[in-house]
């Protein structure tokens, strides 16, 4: 290959094609964008949980400044619509007209020269609004006595879901241990550091409406404003410039975005909306609430016979666009089993509408939570029977020889050493170390313990899966335009859109690799869905996969263009042909890229005669496999609790992962650090509390807790590699997995620091009040014990 | 609307402009004058984003009015292209992988090149510490940390280290 040794190419610690605008501060952020004529857009939101508008009192002389529900013309409500059988779909409104049904809902856009004059228009506006009894409580909602969200639903439900597989009443008869646990996920929100962001104008000389937009999915925001405005899909182009981080939740076409685009579109104004801190946590999606209802069966040596488990989700109030709430329910119910052989399998569950922000998906979507589920559950199993939690989670893992292994939810684990990672993770933190200073105890009066929790993590994966999940939008494959230009220099047009992920450097890594192209030649364009053909955008752990494929594909379609072209010049036959160092090289000579492009393109009578000018290709890409590639890891926490005060400090932490060949070992660290920081966010500091009237308590950094540079240890990172066989190169995606497993690691290294007292973390965050509840819970078992003896 | 005028200087330059009481230096300083490496991530002085110097120390420019800079000094990212640490940390950063999005880098950027000059850190703790103030949601701070160490080492290495400031 041509880009072997060269320390550019595949296995590679490139350092970053992006980084060089940002830390110049020259980035070009939605909020940076300079055009004349500019208006910024406020939003007036709706203070009540949950009530129907009575009257809107906009102020004399302010009112060709507001724009009301019935002011936008051509505009839809986004309507989800999925194929989950049972789906109740709810019309999600651009601005609400007649009911709001939750806190921060959009009512009203005002428009002013600067974002500060614009939001003192929001505030002269007097909103009516008739307050009805607000639905905050996921398990109150479903009950029949429930104030209904939406008129026409029975009960406040999306939808439910039901599977059993093997014989769960046999697990239960022959189970020596039974371990019945709840467990409670509460709701955060995703929190990037730029929040959401769009502008859009329109341009008389192409008429056609530039929407400049902070998303993960360019192309998919064309394809959703062309559904939803009376604009043909040729006359839209979203571009996605710098994004200040995403994690999900900006893989959402949002009200608010839809709005701006179509006002921007009727009136031919320039508008922007930049939310602040406080719409996002208001109005941004939120994720997580969920709770499990768990009963497991195991043996007497504690092997896991079979486990039947209820889920609830919390949806709030709408379906977002394009998935709704429903791939949170379906991909917990799928990924409870985890990495663990299990023979009977029971799981029912329900989302539920509450008055609340609707949720949507953050990194490790529904993951996060079933991992805390299972992996809480092993390790009350190992204790039951009287066994260090690691080792019977190893013995309880799909073992090498049975890869591939279908699970009992149908997903195929294509390969893997699973027990391996808990067994080096278990090294990396030293478990006999731990458990000697545990029989010391500690100075300070402080209880250490060691924790661990693995996942098995489906990325990458194709149509025949997202069909399975009952999505309207299917994202089975990527796309990438190569094109060697005159003088030798390379670009890379993909669909994808990069935001931290570094794709503009990996990307090109793939097609120096394939091409021989100088790294410092090729460039990556992305995010622009003028430019490269449709791609489907960067989530679900995928665009390394994906987009990597469709580069390598293009590179190589290219590689076969460039042949012919230089066996004609250096007179040999293509296939002598070797493509390396910017030049292709036959038996007698070479001719470098820089001559074979000028050939393509200016100078034609030295093509071969069948050969055609440009040297320009389109490739899709899919891999070969509809079911994914499993990335697979273990975390392993050793954490110090105060047991007078609740606080927590991670004194340990090593990961332990397997995402088959890596492209960048540097960015693939970067990646796995960064999930755990956001893990450990989830574990011990954010949330956003309900009162009972639906007001959400933490809407500014003061009361909504991220973790700082002091919270975050220094991780400790060992790699596993086993190529995947159906991807190019062997890649595995591995984005997201970094958040999976830190609450569920935490919450078991907490369990095993406060053995003694038997305490149990079942619920995130755990923050100190919920650790000293949970010792004086323990405490009072204990003593009504004691008193009954 | 009421308004005022003052006079400040901002990365080298005297600038004189009329500005709403209200408006803070960082809207100021992207607004007013298109200097955009100064980031907005909260507007409610937790997340670091829109750190800039005044009169040479840090200070975070959503909570702090441009009217408060009357006859001060201003430097944001834009002021360090030339200089010597500045660059050692962007050789730093990009080198030990601490930025991702890039949304907080030029507040960590700024904020990383004050705690190097006072050299008021001595250990990993302490660094931890001192950066707590800028929030990233990206890098999980690794590469940060790495990074500023590196260029703080590099700095303390550099010829003529015992001569002078920046
Ligand atoms: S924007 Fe100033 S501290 Fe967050
Ligand atoms: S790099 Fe994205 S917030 Fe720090």
């Amino acid at each position: 290959m041509g880009g072997e040794g060269s320390g550019f190419g595949i296995g590679d610690a490139v350092r970053r094609k992006e980084d060089r605008r940002h830390l110049f501060g020259r980035g070009q952020f939605t909020a940076d964008l300079r055009i004349p004529r500019l208006q910024e857009v406020a939003f007036l939101r709706s203070p009540i949980a949950h009530g129907r508008i009575r009257a809107i009192h906009v102020p004399e002389g302010l009112r060709d400044r507001v724009v009301l529900a019935g002011d936008l013309r051509g505009a839809r409500s986004i309507r989800a619509v999925t194929d989950a059988p049972g789906f109740n779909a709810a019309d999600f409104p651009l601005l609400a007209s007649d009911k709001v049904l939750f806190v921060g809902q959009p009512v009203a856009m005002c428009l002013a020269p600067s974002r500060a004059e614009a939001e003192d228009i929001a505030q002269a506006i007097d909103l009516e609004i008739d307050e009805l009894p607000a639905v905050v409580d996921m398990e109150a909602a479903v009950r029949p006595d429930a104030p209904l969200l939406h008129e026409g639903w029975g009960r406040n439900v999306f939808l439910t879901r039901e599977f059993e597989a093997g014989d769960l009443e046999r697990a239960r008869a022959e189970a020596a241990v039974t371990i019945e646990r709840t467990y409670r996920l509460n709701r955060q929100a995703g929190v990037s550091m730029e929040g959401r962001a769009i502008l859009a104008h329109w341009d008389d000389r192409l008429d056609e409406l530039v929407v400049w937009n902070s998303t993960q999915m360019p192309h998919q925001v064309r394809y959703a404003l062309a559904l939803h405005l009376d604009l043909d899909e040729h006359r839209i182009r979203v571009v996605a410039p710098d994004v200040g981080g995403g994690f999900g939740l900006k893989n959402i076409v949002y009200p608010e975005e839809i709005a701006v685009a179509a006002l921007a579109a009727q009136v031919r104004q320039p508008l922007r909306w930049i939310e602040d801190r406080r719409e996002h946590f208001l109005a941004s999606i939120h994720c997580r609430e969920t709770l499990y209802n768990v009963t497991a069966f195991a043996t007497a040596e504690g092997r896991l016979l079979g486990v039947d488990v209820t889920v609830q989700v919390d949806a709030g109030a709408y379906a977002t666009w394009p998935n709704g709430p429903n791939m949170e329910l379906g991909m917990a119910i799928k990924n409870v089993p985890g990495p663990y052989r299990l023979e009977a399998y029971r799981a029912r569950g329900w989302t539920a509408a509450t008055n609340k922000a609707p949720i949507g998906p953050y990194r490790g979507v529904a993951r996060p939570g079933a991992c805390f589920c299972i992996e809480r559950t092993i390790d009350e199993i190992a204790r039951a029977v009287g066994r260090e939690p690691h080792e019977v989670r190893m013995e309880n893992m799909v073992r090498p020889d049975q890869m591939p292994y279908r699970s009992l939810t149908n997903m195929l684990y294509d390969n893997g050493d699973y027990a391996e990672s808990v067994r080096i993770a278990a090294d990396l933190v030293d478990v006999a170390s731990v458990r000697a200073r545990q029989a010391q105890g500690e100075a300070d009066g402080r209880l250490i313990g060691v924790g661990f929790a693995a996942y098995t993590e489906q990325t990458a994966h194709g149509c025949g899966e997202w069909i399975t999940r009952g999505v309207p939008i299917i994202p089975g494959y990527e796309s990438c335009t190569a094109r060697l230009m005159s003088d030798g220099s390379l670009q890379l047009l993909v669909g994808i859109q990069s935001h931290g992920q570094g794709l503009e450097t990996t990307l090109a890594q793939v097609a120096h690799h394939e091409l021989g192209v100088p790294f410092e030649r090729i460039s990556v364009r992305h995010g622009d869905s003028a430019l490269s053909p449709f791609g489907m955008g960067t989530f679900a752990s995928r665009s390394m996969v994906m987009a990597g494929g469709a580069v390598a594909r293009a590179s190589r379609m290219l590689a076969a263009r460039i042949r012919p072209i230089a066996a004609q010049l250096l007179q040999c036959t293509p296939d002598a042909i070797t493509l390396r160092d910017g030049a292709a090289h036959g038996p007698q000579g070479s001719v470098d890229f820089a001559e074979i492009g000028r050939v393509a393109y200016v100078r034609q009578e030295g093509l071969p005669r069948d050969a055609a000018p440009t040297l320009d290709v389109t490739a899709t890409y899919s891999p070969e496999i509809d079911t994914g590639v499993f990335c697979y890891s273990t975390h392993a926490a050793v954490v110090a609790v105060d047991p007078g005060t609740g606080t927590v400090e991670i004194l340990d932490y090593a990961v332990v992962e397997d995402c088959g060949t890596i492209v960048n070992p540097m960015i693939v660290d970067g990646q796995i650090v960064g999930g755990v920081a956001q893990g450990i966010g989830n574990a011990l500091y954010e949330e956003i509390p309900y009162d009972t009237s639906g007001q959400p308590l933490a809407t500014t950094l003061a009361d909504y807790l991220l973790p700082g540079a002091p919270a975050i240890p220094g991780i400790k990172i060992a790699h596993m590699c086993t190529p995947a066989e159906h991807t190019e190169y062997g890649m595995k995606g591995m984005g997201e997995g970094g958040a999976i497993s830190p609450p569920a690691a935490i919450a078991n290294a907490l369990r095993d620091a406060l053995a003694d007292t038997g305490a149990e973390l079942c619920e995130t965050p755990m923050t100190p009040r919920r650790v000293l509840a949970a010792i004086l819970a323990a405490e009072s078992r204990i003593h009504a014990r004691e008193a009954a003896e | 609307m009421i308004r005022r005028e003052i006079a400040l200087e901002v990365n080298g330059r005297s600038v004189h402009a009329s500005v709403e009481p209200r408006q803070s230096l960082a809207d100021y300083l992207r607004d007013g004058l298109d200097l955009t490496a100064t980031h907005l991530g909260c507007e409610h002085g937790v997340c670091g984003a829109c750190t800039l110097l005044l009169d040479g120390e840090p200070v975070r420019g959503c909570i702090t009015l441009a009217v408060a800079a009357e006859g001060r000094r201003v430097d944001t990212l834009e002021a360090f292209d030339e200089d010597p640490l500045m660059n050692l940390l962007r050789q730093a950063f990009s080198e030990h992988h601490g930025l991702q999005c890039g949304f907080c880098t030029p507040g960590m950027l700024l904020m990383a090149r004050d705690i190097i000059l006072s050299d008021r850190v001595a250990s990993d703790a302490e660094l931890r510490v001192a950066l707590s103030g800028n929030i990233c949601r990206c890098t999980g701070y690794a590469g940060i940390l790495r990074a500023i160490s590196a260029a703080r080492e590099a700095w303390q290495a550099r010829p003529h280290a015992a001569t002078g400031p920046a």
